[in-house]
């Protein structure tokens, strides 16, 4: 979008917002034929529920906490996933004593987990952690490693003759090479990251009985079970929702700045 | 020839290699007994068909790779692993992508041995001079992607020598340009090389490539090697006087030379693109 007219860059944004628009507009029409006390969702009691909610305060405080969890879960996970994938992308025998444990834990799904998580953690903040952290810990790894063996041979080769270290071979030349992956990777886990701590929360909240425990999905889940109420799990899913988009376009942007030297 | 009394720069005896299938546990004789002698300041081109085993060599002396047999010594010791000491420029440049000209010039004397004893200051003087020198003045700031191929190898060339080696190791560096960049590239190469300086100044090359004319224009003895296996079928040593950029082309004495080499590997270039060898008949008789 960067080289577009500002005339191009508002005539692209009218054409993705159409359809919305549209679609918001065919609901208010539908809900507007509902019987007054209905408890059908409807746009404009939703964007009094979110007046009423930031002025409460509630949802800016459950936003952030749900994002504090996921920022060092992911952090975590991250750290573990970038060290290890390097490891066992520079080494085949790390690698091919690691792989079976790893693969065999891949494909199970962090929800999975999360009944072992709270029984050993319970159902606060630990157990939201440990979710966080396996849910992004797989995609940083597994696109670091890639990330390494894209990397050219000939750059360690390259290096090897000019009388450098193996460990800063590792962190000089196969880190920066696999930087792209890696990036995509964080990114990626981030997103996986917040769709598990809302979808965790979702489900302590019901194991706690909409208890204290926090966070955004919690507050999604105490509006379907106790204080029913349809306009503010819209609210709270739109907020998911936008928060994921943000993420997304923070993480690119990121990824631009630490890698200027893509054509 | 007075060079016998000094004992040579470098100095290949009975080398061998060869590779063992993995799967099928094949052994096949790549280099077979392969015995040189390289005096200090010598350029040597080496030649020879496709799959002759010159880039197998070459990667040994850098320390790349391990001999099967025989051993390979540089100033009398053998050769262990790679080292800054023998510096290798590459075909594809093996340029780091995410460097500027000047972080990729200035890597091996920021991260390697060779700017071990130098400071920050030093270091930076010394970057720029190289830089100077193949004269990218300018597009320090400029990343890999940026640059043309002949940029690129300028960039390769400079980090080579700011690494300050004694022996440049040059595999087909100018293979990947096109004609017109490498004519400019030879020129720039003998320059910096110092072909105009006394012998004792000049650094020992040994530049593997496929083009027979380059390699009469830049060697002092060419190495032509044959195939299956790879070993030296014969040296040939090249009588031109130096300097030679813009002047060598145009002696006779070039062509007989090329003719001389070419005529030795022929035959097996064309078993090697799977032709029919009774083309590689020359058509008239030289009248030598």
């Amino acid at each position: 979008m960067k080289n577009m007219t500002f005339d191009n860059r508002t005539s692209v944004l009218v054409r993705n917002l159409t359809l919305p628009v549209l679609l918001i507009v065919v609901w208010h029409i539908w809900a507007s034929t509902l019987p007054a006390g209905s408890p059908a969702p409807a746009p404009l009691k939703v964007l009094q529920t979110l007046g009423d909610m930031l002025g409460a305060g509630s949802l800016l405080s459950a936003t952030l906490q749900s994002l504090g969890r996921v920022v060092l879960g992911f952090a975590v996970a991250s750290v573990l996933g970038i060290a290890l994938g390097l490891l066992m992308g520079s080494s085949p025998a790390v690698r091919e004593n690691l792989d079976p444990i790893i693969e065999s834990f891949r494909p199970i799904a962090p929800m999975a987990i999360l009944p072992i998580a709270i029984l050993w953690l319970g159902t606060g903040t630990p157990t939201a952690l440990a979710i966080v952290a396996y849910a992004s810990f797989f995609p940083v790894l597994i696109n670091t490693v890639h990330g390494v063996s894209r990397v050219d041979r000939k750059l360690v080769l390259a290096a090897h003759t000019m009388g450098i270290s193996r460990w800063t071979i590792l962190t000089r030349v196969v880190l920066p090479g696999a930087l792209p992956s890696i990036l995509l990777g964080t990114r990626l886990a981030m997103g996986v990251a917040w769709t598990a701590i809302i979808a965790a929360e979702l489900a302590v909240g019901a194991k706690s009985g909409g208890g204290g425990s926090g966070g955004i999905g919690q507050m999604m889940f105490v509006f379907y079970a106790y204080n029913i109420d349809l306009n503010a799990i819209v609210v709270c899913m739109a907020v998911v929702g936008v928060v994921a988009l943000l993420i997304d376009q923070l993480f690119r942007l990121v990824e631009k700045r630490l890698i200027p030297w893509r054509p | 020839m007075s060079d016998n009394a000094q004992s040579p720069k470098l100095r290949l005896t009975g080398v061998t290699k060869s590779f063992v299938a993995p799967r099928t546990g094949q052994r096949t004789l790549a280099v077979a007994e392969m015995n040189l002698d390289i005096q200090t300041g010598e350029f040597i081109c080496i030649v020879g068909p496709s799959g002759c085993g010159k880039s197998t060599v070459l990667n040994m002396i850098a320390g790349l790779d391990v001999p099967s047999g025989g051993v390979i010594e540089k100033d009398g010791h053998p050769v262990r692993g790679p080292g800054a000491d023998r510096g290798v420029m590459f075909q594809d440049y093996a340029l780091m992508p995410w460097q500027t000209v000047e972080g990729n010039v200035g890597f091996g004397l920021r991260h390697g041995t060779p700017g071990e004893n130098l400071n920050k200051e030093q270091r930076n003087q010394r970057i720029a001079h190289f830089i100077d020198l193949v004269g990218l003045r300018g597009s320090e700031h400029k990343y890999p992607h940026q640059l043309s191929g002949g940029m690129r190898q300028r960039v390769a060339l400079a980090r080579l020598l700011a690494n300050g080696p004694d022996i440049l190791l040059l595999d087909e560096p100018l293979g990947a340009l096109d004609a017109q960049t490498r004519l400019i590239l030879q020129a720039e190469l003998l320059r910096i090389w110092g072909e105009t300086s006394p012998v004792t100044e000049r650094k020992t090359a040994i530049f593997i490539t496929h083009d027979i004319e380059e390699a009469v224009l830049l060697a002092d003895r060419v190495v032509v090697m044959s195939s299956h296996p790879g070993r030296v079928r014969e040296v040939v040593t090249i009588d031109l006087p130096r300097p030679r950029a813009g002047t060598a082309r145009t002696n006779p004495r070039f062509g007989v030379l090329v003719e001389q080499i070419w005529s030795l590997i022929r035959d097996e270039a064309y078993r090697a693109i799977g032709g029919d060898e009774s083309l590689a008949k020359p058509t008239e008789e030289a009248t030598a």
